[in-house]
């Protein structure tokens, strides 16, 4: 092993970058998606009712147990099978990956629901409020301070999560590294760098969720 | 029943289960506008879960519950069509107030007290805060409006939650034991709006342990016991020569208790 040299790499900093530009578009497609589709499986699994909550579980079980990177390659390639319509390796991998984390963001969604008193629904109920007002202005305010952590450690984990992609050849960071590595013979070097841009793509996330905590623990009292 | 129209509040042969457990076993009680009806008992007989079926937090099994004349409860084998729930819902007639506030914690105290009026009642900001603000004064907390409750006292946080039931203009408060989780020198304010509340003619059902309350404020008083109403009688007649043994016994308990506690404060 001779001595690490990243002279050879800066040459295809372009290249790289073009990876970061593809991996934030796969992390906030599918942190979007799975927001949206999470916070759906958490009420029905909340609703009491078994034929919201038995799918929305079974979803969720499905998702949680099976591997991201097979969904992913499922999607990519059983989907035009199964219906003859195809999505190419960018959104196969967004859409892939924003249903496997809805699975996650559910079950964090659903404690935060659940730690929020039962008696909060209550007074919110005699004083006229119907469901959804309680859950905008009552429930979800109070449950959204009680998840922000799991949340930031949940989209940090899919950002990086988002080089699965790499297996359907959606060229995004980690991607573009190895076919770096290849040409260049440098694969350490191209990897550390690779390692270096998802810290400074997920730090300030982390750093953007502590804010959010802190500021909205400093309303509160 | 021809009277019932008069009524301000018709509880009729309500029963209430929890699974096979009977709650509330044929409960009728009627309450005129302008009354003040305390109810006592020991814990258990039933008393939240009277309040609780008033607010339509419970469904009930058997009987009737009509506010102003009409129907808003009723048992399943009930003849008749049953209440139209949104309609009643949309009625706040009734304001309840809680043992444990439950203000919401990540609202300040004004909106507390402005989020059911502009949600439910559809008005406009400037006007839910003015309504808001002299409820507010009412209460004795206009200083506090931007505080979140966490800074109240516990006193505080309660005649915020009054304050808050007030603003949906209900016909009818209902008060849980709202003094029960207050450190003692608190419940003096709590009362002394519940008072004011009363003199203002105000038709209100207090469920407490505060008899010098009951004796100053209530029309009638209530004794509960196993999920019946075994006496009801105005508080002078009550406390002095309650006609059931049931009721008496209780009230020697409560008072032994009270002179108890009393004497090592
Ligand atoms: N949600 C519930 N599920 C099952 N049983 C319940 C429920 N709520 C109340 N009960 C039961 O109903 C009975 C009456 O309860 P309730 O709370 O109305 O009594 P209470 O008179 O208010 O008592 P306390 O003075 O302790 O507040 C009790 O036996 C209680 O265990
Ligand atoms: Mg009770």
């Amino acid at each position: 092993m001779g001595d690490l040299q990243f002279g050879p790499i800066l040459g295809y900093l372009p290249d790289l970058l073009d990876g970061i530009v593809v991996t934030i578009g796969l992390s906030a497609v599918s942190v979007a998606l799975g927001l949206v589709i999470g916070l759906v499986l958490a009420l029905a699994r909340y609703s009491g009712f078994a034929w919201l909550d038995w799918p929305a579980y079974a979803y969720i079980e499905f998702f949680r147990t099976t591997p991201p990177l097979v969904q992913i390659v499922w999607l990519y390639y059983g989907l035009p099978a199964l219906v003859g319509h195809d999505l190419d390796a960018f959104w196969s991998a967004a859409v892939a990956l924003g249903l496997n984390i809805a699975a996650f963001f559910a079950e964090i969604f659903r404690a935060g629901i659940l730690g929020v008193d039962r008696t909060q629904w209550q007074a919110a109920r005699v004083l006229g409020l119907g469901l959804g007002d309680t859950l905008r202005f009552v429930v979800l305010p109070q449950a959204l301070r009680n998840v922000l952590p799991a949340t930031g450690t949940t989209v940090i984990y899919l950002v990086k999560g988002t080089a699965l992609a790499t297996a359907i050849g959606t060229p995004e960071l980690l991607r573009v590294g190895q076919l770096i590595a290849l040409e260049t013979f440098r694969p350490v070097e191209t990897l550390t760098i690779v390692a270096v841009a998802y810290f400074v793509l997920t730090y300030p996330i982390a750093l953007a969720f502590q804010a959010l905590e802190r500021r909205m623990t400093a309303s509160r009292v | 029943m021809a009277n019932e129209a008069r009524k301000l509040v018709v509880i009729d042969r309500v029963v209430k289960r929890y699974g096979g457990e009977t709650v509330l076993d044929g409960v009728s009680l009627d309450v005129d506008a302008g009354q003040v009806m305390v109810v006592i008992g020991p814990s258990g007989s039933g008393k939240s879960t009277l309040l609780r079926c008033l607010a339509r937090l419970e469904a009930i099994q058997k009987g009737r519950i009509l506010i102003d004349g009409a129907l808003v409860a009723k048992g399943a084998d009930e003849p008749g069509p049953a209440p139209d729930a949104a309609a009643a819902r949309l009625s706040h007639d009734v304001g309840m107030v809680f043992q444990s506030f439950n203000l919401f914690p990540h609202l300040t105290v004004l909106e507390n007290v402005t989020l059911a009026p502009r949600r439910v009642r559809g008005m406009a900001a400037a006007e839910a805060e003015a309504l808001a603000m002299e409820l507010l004064g009412r209460v004795g907390l206009e200083d506090k409006r931007d505080v979140h409750p966490a800074r109240l006292s516990g006193g505080q946080q309660q005649r915020a939650a009054i304050a808050r039931a007030l603003a949906m203009k209900p016909r009818i408060m209902l008060f849980d034991e709202v003094t029960s989780a207050l450190d003692p020198e608190l419940v003096g304010e709590v009362l002394k709006t519940m008072r004011g509340l009363a003199e203002q003619g105000m038709t209100m059902l207090v469920v407490t342990h505060e008899m010098g309350f009951a004796r100053d404020v209530a029309d009638d008083v209530v004794f509960m016991d196993r999920g019946a109403i075994v006496e009801r009688a105005p508080p002078g007649r009550i406390f002095s020569q309650p006609a059931e043994a049931r009721t008496r016994a209780f009230l020697e308990r409560l008072l032994e208790r009270e002179g108890g506690s009393r004497r090592s404060r």
